[in-house]
């Protein structure tokens, strides 16, 4: 298999969210406003990033029986190294993002590719697949979170569009409205797939 | 038996090498967070009372059994060597949690100066709205004689806070800090 279908089968084909439906949990929580998904998917791309190296660059050191507890370590290591990091040297983005980051811990994207590729993959195609999988994550928790946030808050990143202001459909950016959202986008989904086979 | 010995070292070496990178880390960054907090804090007291040469935290000499346990910090902000405001920290239950609130009060003219909301964890586009200044404005230069109160129409009278739409429970929280704050500020700084 070639690098480049390593990365790009993590955005469309084996969209993270979209296709294997992964990581609910910390995508319906998030959704609520574009700017929390471009940093939520940021965040979440650079643990990734580096959990899939360590795992693939010791898929022969570790015993198979604690393969599970070892990664836990391993990519709860580095979401606790991020987190000093980015509190220690960039605290603005800190601000906004602090809450989001002990959620990639529990993440299980990060450990399903962990299990699915990077512990029977070498470094160079585990590094693409890290990339695809967390721009596949971002791109989908934008769109979510586009609808979420347009139509709750009737605002876009932050800047108001459509002139909907305090006439927006609250429900939106409530709990409800992130089940409502994803539902319609993966069954429009499953429905352009189906018509297309 | 041997293999359950190895698997476990294993993991020994795992979580104590995961240990040693953390401990390295945090040994570097935890000064400059706790630096930055420090700043923050005192950033954060300049905006809620601006004028004031030195902020001491007073806490312990204000703060008692007796004393309303919203209240968790009483800092005084001096000027000229004598006290001319008190920063109060509150932190009232809200629809969901805590939320922390800063309120200046000016000694001299017995008002509010301005409130700030430092942390609150309320529904994003409705309770968290409370941060705005079009909400924290409305208790500025309030007496802080009369206790504030929650309206939902335009407010009247001059105690009075216009609430948030469908926030209800919001800002009676941070209206309730508030007041807390401003019975025990007009109780010992007349």
């Amino acid at each position: 298999m070639s690098l480049v279908r390593e990365f790009t089968k993590g955005i469309v084909a084996e969209n993270p969210l979209f296709r294997l439906v992964l990581g609910m949990c910390p995508s319906l929580a998030i959704t609520t406003s574009v700017e929390n998904a471009l940093g939520m998917g940021a965040a979440f791309t650079a643990v990734l990033f580096a959990s899939n190296i360590v795992i693939s660059a010791l898929r022969k050191v570790i015993p198979d029986s604690v393969r599970i507890p070892s990664y836990i370590v391993i990519i709860a290591t580095f979401v606790t190294l991020i987190e000093m990091v980015m509190h220690a040297f960039v605290p603005a983005l800190f601000e906004s993002l602090g809450i989001f980051i002990p959620l990639i811990v529990v993440n299980c994207i990060i450990l399903g590719r962990a299990e699915a590729f990077a512990n029977k993959n070498s470094i160079a195609p585990s590094i693409m697949d890290a990339l695809g999988m967390g721009l596949g994550f971002t791109l989908a928790l934008i769109i979510v979170s586009t609808f979420r946030e347009v139509l709750g808050a009737g605002t876009f990143l932050g800047h108001s569009v459509m002139g909907l202001g305090a006439n927006s459909a609250l429900i939106f950016i409530l709990p409800p409205g992130a089940f409502i959202t994803l539902g319609c986008i993966l069954g429009f989904l499953n429905k352009m797939q189906r018509s297309k086979a | 038996m041997r293999s359950i010995i190895k698997l476990g070292v294993f993991l020994l070496v795992v979580a104590g090498v995961a240990g040693l990178a953390i401990s390295y880390v945090n040994g570097i960054t935890s000064p400059i967070i706790e630096q930055q907090m420090i700043e923050n804090k005192l950033a954060s007291f300049k905006e809620v009372y601006p004028d004031s040469d030195e902020v001491r935290d007073e806490t312990s000499k204000y703060l008692n059994d007796s004393t309303n346990p919203v209240i968790t910090e009483v800092n005084v902000a001096y000027q000229g060597g004598s006290p001319a405001g008190v920063i109060y920290g509150v932190a009232p239950n809200g629809y969901a949690g805590k939320i922390q609130i800063l309120a200046g009060f000016d000694i001299a003219s017995q008002k509010i100066t301005v409130i700030k909301i430092l942390s609150l964890s309320e529904t994003p586009g409705l309770g968290a709205k409370a941060t705005e200044p079009a909400f924290t404005d409305r208790f500025k230069d309030k007496d802080a004689a009369s206790p504030l109160e929650v309206v939902k129409q335009e407010p009247a009278a001059g105690n009075e806070i216009l609430a948030i739409t469908a926030s209800t429970i919001t800002s009676k929280a941070v209206t309730d800090g508030v007041n807390a704050a401003r019975e025990h500020f007009t109780a010992n700084f007349k």
